[in-house]
C-alpha cells in the first residue's frame, strides 16, 4: 500500500477555490511531516482521481465547498459518503468522486476504505484571482490544526 | 404561459440554464439558453509575461487544459516572431493527438455514450459510465480506463506533467524526449490503435445496430443546416494542432479558408442581453438571428464540422471510417454532402478518435522527435500573435498583444464552445419543439432528449472550479408567466 494521503484539490486562480492549494503549500514544511503520510496538490477531478486514490488505505480530501447554509470560512469535516455535498468533487464534465470510487472498485482497483473530507465554505469561487477572500483566509490556521490532528492520528494507527 | 427551467444541465462543464417558455396549450413559445460564464480571463492576462499564459490557461478550463496550453504557446511563438524547430513542432503535435485520444474517449464512454448505451429513457442514476459498463462489461470499462491513462502518460512524457502540461515555451519546448521514452510512446500508440478498433466495434454493436438510435440521429429534431468550421492541413485533411481555418457553407461549398492571424476578417461576435457568452458568426454572411441556412452567419465548430470542412482523414483506418460515416448518413463517401445531424457529432468524434490514435502511433515513430534541438530562443519581438488549435469541442483562438517586454496588454479568446453558442441554442429549441406538444407530459426522458441535443457539442462553459457544489439535482421549475408564480418544482 502507498502512504496515507492528504489530497488538496482546487484551482489556484479562482479566489477561494485556491484553499486546497494554499493548504498544500503550507503543509510542505517540516513541522507537518509524518511517517506514512503524503501531501499532494492536484488541480484535477473525475477520472484523474482514480490514479491518485488507488492503493491508498486512508485519504483526507481538502477542498472548498458551497452549501450556502453557513457563513463563508466555516470548516466542514465529514466522512465521504455521509453528506450529500460529497457527491460533488468534480468538474461536471467528468465523473464525480463517488462514481470514481465505485468505478475503481468495479475495475478491481484497490480503493480507500476510509475517506474524510475537510472543506471550507467559500465566499467566492468564480472570480479570477490568486487571493483568498478574508473570511476564507482566516480559516487556514484552524484547518491546519485539524489536518495536523488527522495526520497524527492516522499515521500511528491503522484504524480510527 | 409556463416557463420550464432546466438547471443545472447535467454532465456539462460549468453550469447552464435552459429556459423553455411553454404556452398554456403546451406548445413551445420560446427558448433561452443562459450561461453564467466565468468572465474576466482576458483582463486577468493583462500585465503578465506572455510566456506564462501557456501554464495559467491550463487552470482556466477543467476540460481542455492541453488545448489552452497549445493555443497559448502558439500565440506566444507568434508574439516573439519565432518559428519553432521541427522536432518541437512534431512533439507538440504528438502530445496533442494523444490528449485527443484520451479526451474523445472520455466523452464517448462517460458523457455522450450513456444516452445511447443506456438509452435516453433510462433513469438518470443509470445514465452514466457505471451504466455503460453494466451494459458493455467490466473488461470494456478496464479498456476505457487504460486508454485514458495512455493519453495522460504521453502528456506526462512530453508535457512534463500528467494533466496540465508545462513544457511549451515561446520558440518550442523546454525539453526533448529520450529513445526509451519514444519506445514507450510507440507501444502506447499501438495499444491506442487497438482501442480505437474496439471503440468502432462498440459504436457498431450498440448504436448503429439499433435502428431506433439511427432514426433519432437522422431525425429533423436534431438537424441544423449551418456553416461549418475547422482546421485543415495542406492536403485538406482534418488536423488538430496546426493548419488553416476552412469554412464551408450548408450546401458543402467552400466559404473561406484563411490563416489564423486573419481570423478577425471572418469572424464577428453578436451579443444578447440575457447571456454573458457572445455569439460568434461569419462576418461576410452576417448575423440574422438564431436561424440556419445559407443566409445566416451561424456556424458550428465541432467534430461534426471538422469532418464536414475536410477532404478526408490523413490515416488509413480513420479514412475508412470517414467514408463509412458519410456513406451511411448522406450516401456520398467523399463528404462533399455535409452531415447536419447534431447527434452524428458522437460518431464524428469516434472517427476523430481513430485518427488521433493512429496519428499518435505514426508520429511516435518519426526519428526526428529525438532531436535535442527543440527550442529556438527568440531574439526579437513582434508584439502581437494569434494561436489557433482545434480543441476537442471546437476551434480555439488565443490572440495576444504585448509591449516590447512581452508583457500582455490585450488578450482575446474565442473558446471552442463559444463558437457553438448559437447552434446550441438552436438545437435545444428544435429538440424542445419536436418533443413538447400540446397535452404531452414533460417526462424525465423528454428533458433528457433536450439535453442530448446539447451534450452532443461536448460543451464547457465555466472553468475548473473544483469546489464541492453540493448536490447537483436537475431542477425543473415551472412558472406561470403571467403572475410569475412558481406552480411546480420537479427535482431528479
Amino acid at each position: 500500500m502507498k502512504p496515507i494521503l492528504v489530497l488538496c484539490l482546487g484551482n489556484e486562480v479562482l479566489s477561494d477555490d485556491a484553499f486546497g492549494p494554499v493548504i498544500a503549500r503550507l503543509l510542505d514544511h517540516s513541522a507537518y511531516q509524518h511517517d506514512r503520510v503524503e501531501v499532494m496538490f492536484a488541480p484535477v477531478a473525475g477520472f484523474h482521481l482514480l490514479d491518485l486514490l488507488e492503493q491508498r488505505e486512508k485519504v483526507l480530501v481538502v477542498d472548498s465547498i458551497q452549501t450556502g447554509k453557513v457563513r463563508p470560512g466555516t470548516l466542514h469535516f465529514f466522512p465521504m459518503g455521509q453528506l450529500a455535498p460529497s457527491k460533488g468533487l468534480t468538474t461536471s464534465h467528468q465523473i464525480n468522486l463517488p462514481t470514481a470510487l465505485e468505478l475503481g472498485r468495479k475495475m478491481g482497483y484497490q480503493m480507500p476504505d476510509h475517506i474524510d473530507v475537510l472543506a471550507v465554505e467559500v465566499a467566492d469561487n468564480t472570480t479570477l484571482s490568486e487571493e483568498l477572500t478574508g473570511t476564507v483566509a482566516a480559516a487556514i490556521d484552524p484547518a491546519l490544526k485539524s489536518i495536523e490532528r488527522w495526520m497524527a492520528a492516522h499515521s500511528t494507527e491503522t484504524a480510527i | 404561459m409556463k416557463s420550464i427551467v432546466i438547471d443545472p444541465i447535467t454532465r456539462l462543464e460549468g453550469h447552464g440554464k435552459i429556459h423553455l417558455f411553454v404556452n398554456d396549450d403546451g406548445g413551445l413559445a420560446n427558448c433561452y439558453f443562459q450561461i453564467p460564464e466565468l468572465r474576466g480571463f482576458e483582463k486577468f492576462c493583462q500585465g503578465r509575461p506572455v510566456e506564462e499564459l501557456a501554464r495559467i490557461t491550463t487552470r482556466i478550463c477543467g476540460v481542455c487544459p492541453d488545448a489552452h496550453h497549445m493555443a497559448a504557446a502558439k500565440a506566444a511563438d507568434a508574439v516573439y516572431g519565432v518559428t519553432i524547430p521541427p522536432a518541437a513542432r512534431k512533439l507538440r503535435e504528438l502530445m496533442y493527438n494523444a490528449f485527443y485520444a484520451g479526451d474523445h474517449t472520455t466523452h464517448f464512454y462517460a458523457l455522450g455514450g450513456p444516452d445511447f448505451v443506456c438509452g435516453p429513457d433510462a433513469p438518470k442514476a443509470e445514465r452514466n459510465i457505471l451504466g455503460v459498463i453494466a451494459k458493455v462489461g467490466i473488461d470494456a470499462g478496464k479498456k476505457v480506463i487504460a486508454q485514458r491513462a495512455r493519453g495522460q502518460r504521453v502528456i506526462e512524457i512530453i508535457g512534463g506533467k500528467k494533466v496540465h502540461p508545462v513544457t511549451s515555451l515561446p520558440g518550442g519546448l523546454s525539453k526533448g524526449i529520450t529513445k526509451e521514452e519514444q519506445q514507450e510512446i510507440i507501444k502506447i500508440g499501438q495499444e491506442m490503435v487497438e482501442f480505437a478498433k474496439f471503440t468502432v466495434q462498440v459504436l457498431n454493436d450498440v448504436v448503429l445496430a439499433n435502428k431506433a438510435y439511427v432514426d433519432l440521429i437522422l431525425s429533423d429534431t436534431y438537424t441544423h443546416q449551418t456553416y461549418n468550421m475547422g482546421l485543415v492541413d495542406s492536403n485538406g485533411h482534418v488536423t488538430f494542432y496546426d493548419g488553416e481555418v476552412r469554412v464551408t457553407a450548408p450546401d458543402g461549398s467552400k466559404h473561406a479558408q484563411y490563416e489564423p492571424k486573419n481570423y478577425l476578417d471572418y469572424v464577428a461576435e453578436h451579443v444578447e442581453p440575457y447571456s454573458y457568452l457572445k455569439y460568434p458568426f461569419l462576418k461576410k454572411v452576417g448575423w440574422k438571428g438564431f436561424v440556419d441556412g445559407m443566409d445566416s452567419g451561424v456556424y458550428k465548430a465541432s467534430p461534426l464540422s471538422r469532418l464536414n470542412v475536410s477532404d478526408g482523414m490523413a490515416t488509413p483506418l480513420a479514412q475508412a471510417e470517414y467514408e463509412r460515416y458519410y456513406e451511411t448518413l448522406t450516401g456520398d463517401r467523399s463528404g462533399k454532402k455535409p452531415v447536419h445531424s447534431t447527434l452524428a457529432t458522437h460518431w464524428a468524434r469516434v472517427v476523430e478518435l481513430v485518427f488521433a490514435c493512429e496519428a499518435t502511433l505514426q508520429q511516435a515513430q518519426d526519428e526526428e522527435i529525438l532531436s535535442p534541438n527543440v527550442l529556438n530562443v527568440p531574439t526579437g519581438i513582434v508584439g502581437e500573435g494569434v494561436g489557433i488549435v482545434e480543441a476537442p469541442r471546437g476551434t480555439l483562438t488565443h490572440h495576444y498583444k504585448t509591449d516590447q517586454n512581452g508583457i500582455v496588454t490585450e488578450a482575446n479568446l474565442i473558446v471552442g464552445t463559444t463558437n457553438n453558442n448559437a447552434p446550441i441554442t438552436m438545437s435545444i429549441k428544435r429538440a424542445a419543439e419536436g418533443l413538447i406538444k400540446k397535452g404531452s407530459k414533460i417526462t424525465d426522458g423528454v428533458l433528457n432528449r433536450i439535453e442530448m441535443a446539447f451534450r452532443a457539442y461536448d460543451p464547457c462553459f465555466g472553468c475548473a472550479t473544483h469546489s464541492l457544489p453540493g448536490e447537483m439535482p436537475l431542477e425543473v421549475i415551472v412558472h406561470d408567466a403571467t403572475t410569475g408564480e412558481i406552480v411546480e418544482v420537479a427535482r431528479r
